[in-house]
């Protein structure tokens, strides 16, 4: 049931498939070539935050626009499974873009690295933070209220982006971690942490969902 | 069976279309066994509502003109249909008793109530 | 019969707007129409019944058990048709009756693709081409393709031609030939309350009559005569009354009296418009 529910998700954005696909594959090539220094860390996680950000709104900006919810919530479908569905819309999209940035890798004709255990592990981490935060906002104020939020931050972005890639690429430049971990471990650990923190905000999003107005 | 629901005429909607369908079945419209619309088709056909064509059912059944059987439908009754007749020849005698007793309290006399028969029997055949 | 829905005090404060004590039951077999002005709550109404809204107070149970408590059984023996359809127009028929249809343990797609013939609509149509007529019935074929025991219609009619509002007399009758019903919400000015068995009237948030329509039209009577009849005693009976040089037509509740009180007047069984009109025009 909450397959469909996913899959109603990527139809509603199904104009855009085509080009968040190739986007998904070309960005981290690009952003490798232009990144002197750092590794596929910011690559990847920045082309993936750019796609799943962009489905992620024109779902929502679907949604706001046609009020599908309001039917589905008439059938049997519950207002949990809406909310639940959406998490694992994002989620599913993480995913598949970390597969075509895998692609990416091995297709590119510049030299990209894989991503490990550890890499992975942080971008699915700051991923789950960044929408866990999201998702529970836009769910409480509503799209357009929202938007407001999102475009004030993203504002922001120019002013605070450079301090966050100097960060990323410094973390990245070879310094391990002082926690005693190997860093497959620890990347095991920011998946677990990531689930936690997932967890948490999709139980907000239910709670906020089930007393709003359709 | 015809039923005609007039919008001018006062008997309730209901007494009218259980009106026809009694003088359907004594006129012998309907035979004896025979199988009547289910209550949404009637209430469809007629344009009402199916709360009144289940009263009209419901009120035919109790006064033995028709059964009706769960699951397979309302049919005209068989064994009360002499009963029925005499009830409907008794309710003659009733409303002639109410009639003789007005004229008596008027003062009309025997041969003017004759009359007055005569004329309704002549108008009736015309 | 049997009631199938029993709604009992309901309420809901929504902005400037209250929906006070709102009680109502629905007959099994029937069809009712849940007919008001736009804004006297019918919408609000509906989508308290589905949870769509929550409500402040009230109870509402279908076949006798407590909706909330079995909120998805209860929702999978019911049919919805949404007044703005609520649709994914980007969508194509196909798509989202997949959506809706995974909802359901009942659904039967056969029957579903039976309905979408016989409507005349193409399955790989998008939704935001449909005409409303389309569009409406595109509704109901996904709203009684699961076996639904209630169908529950927010105006289903308005903005639709005679002809189809027709089409959907017809759909309706059929659907409730065997035993299903329907409770369906109306303007005043639409022709589709002809098809209601049962007749409930809304107004400024609360519940004006719930009746059999036929003994509502029983009970009042459309009276057409010479103003002269008209005093301050006889002009009481009426509900309304329209007074013009060549005489007055008014509604009266109370046909005996007027009857009695009144010679030389026509009285007419009224339409059910005529009825509405004359209870919250005052």
């Amino acid at each position: 049931m909450h397959l469909h529910l996913v899959k109603k998700d990527f139809l509603l954005a199904k104009k855009y498939w085509i080009v968040l696909l190739i986007a998904a594959v070309v960005l981290p090539v690009f952003i490798q070539t232009k990144l002197t220094a750092g590794g596929e860390f910011p690559a990847f996680f920045l082309s993936t935050l750019y796609v799943v950000f962009l489905l992620f709104n024109t779902v929502s900006m679907m949604e706001d626009k046609y009020r599908g919810a309001a039917l589905l919530c008439a059938t049997p479908y519950t207002r949990t499974a809406l909310v639940a569905a959406k998490y694992l819309f994002i989620f599913s999209v993480f995913f598949g873009c970390f597969i075509l940035y895998t692609l990416a890798v091995l297709l590119s004709p510049v030299t990209i690295s894989m991503i490990d255990m550890y890499d992975f592990g942080r971008a699915l981490l700051l991923f789950t933070v960044i929408f866990g935060v999201l998702i529970p906002v836009q769910y409480r104020f509503g799209y357009e209220k929202s938007r407001y939020i999102f475009f004030f931050l993203v504002f922001l972005t120019p002013f605070v982006l450079p301090g966050i890639m100097k960060a990323l690429q410094h973390d990245n430049a070879g310094t391990m971690s002082p926690l005693p971990f190997s860093s497959p471990l620890l990347g095991l650990l920011f998946v677990l942490l990531a689930f936690v923190i997932g967890g948490i905000s999709l139980s907000i999003t239910i709670r906020i969902y089930s007393t709003r107005n359709l | 069976m015809k039923i005609i629901i007039s919008n001018t005429s006062d008997p309730p909607i209901y007494q009218q279309i259980k009106n026809q369908i009694k003088d359907a079945i004594i006129h012998g419209e309907l035979k004896e066994g025979e199988m009547l619309p289910s209550i949404r088709a009637l209430a469809n056909d007629l344009r009402v509502s199916v709360l009144t064509t289940r009263r009209v059912y419901d009120e035919l059944e109790s006064e033995g003109f028709i059964t009706t059987k769960a699951g397979k439908g309302s049919f005209v009754a068989k064994e009360n249909f002499e009963l029925l007749l005499e009830s409907k020849r008794h309710m003659v005698e009733v409303k002639l008793t109410e009639a003789w007793e007005t004229a008596r309290s008027l003062g009309i006399s025997k041969d003017e109530l004759y009359a007055m028969m005569d004329l309704l029997f002549e108008e009736g055949e015309e | 019969m049997k009631p199938i829905l029993e709604v009992n005090g309901l309420t809901k404060q929504l902005g400037n707007f209250q929906l006070k004590d709102v009680s109502f039951s629905l007959t099994e077999g029937c069809i009712t129409g849940f007919i008001g002005v736009n804004g006297a709550g019918k919408t609000t109404t509906i989508k308290l019944l589905l949870g769509l809204i929550q409500k402040d107070a009230g109870e509402i149970h279908f076949f006798g058990e407590n909706v909330q408590s079995k909120e998805r059984e209860f929702k999978s023996r019911l049919g919805i048709v949404l007044d703005e359809g609520y649709f994914y127009e980007g969508l194509t028929l196909l798509e989202m009756k997949n959506i809706v249809a995974a909802a359901y343990s009942h659904w039967d797609n056969s029957l579903f693709n039976r309905n979408i013939e016989r409507f005349g609509l193409s399955l790989n149509q998008k939704i935001e081409t449909l005409s409303k007529g389309m569009r409406m019935k595109y509704a109901i074929a996904l709203a009684i393709s699961h076996h639904a025991d209630l169908l529950i219609m927010d105006e289903p009619a308005s903005g639709l031609d005679p002809q189809v509002r027709m089409e959907l007399r017809d759909i309706l009758l059929e659907y409730v030939a065997d035993g299903k019903s329907v409770f369906l919400s109306s303007h005043i000015t639409s022709d589709l309350d002809k098809v209601a068995d049962t007749i409930i009237l809304i107004d400024n948030g609360q519940i004006v009559f719930s009746e059999e329509k036929d003994i509502l039209l029983d009970q009042h009577g459309l009276v057409k005569g010479d103003t002269k009849e008209l005093n301050d005693q006889t002009r009481n009976l009426f509900l309304t009354l329209q007074e013009t040089e060549y005489g007055f037509s008014g509604l009266t509740k109370d046909k005996a009296s007027v009857r009695q009180q009144m010679n030389n007047t026509l009285i007419e069984r009224p339409s059910i418009e005529d009825i509405m009109l004359s209870y919250i025009g005052r």
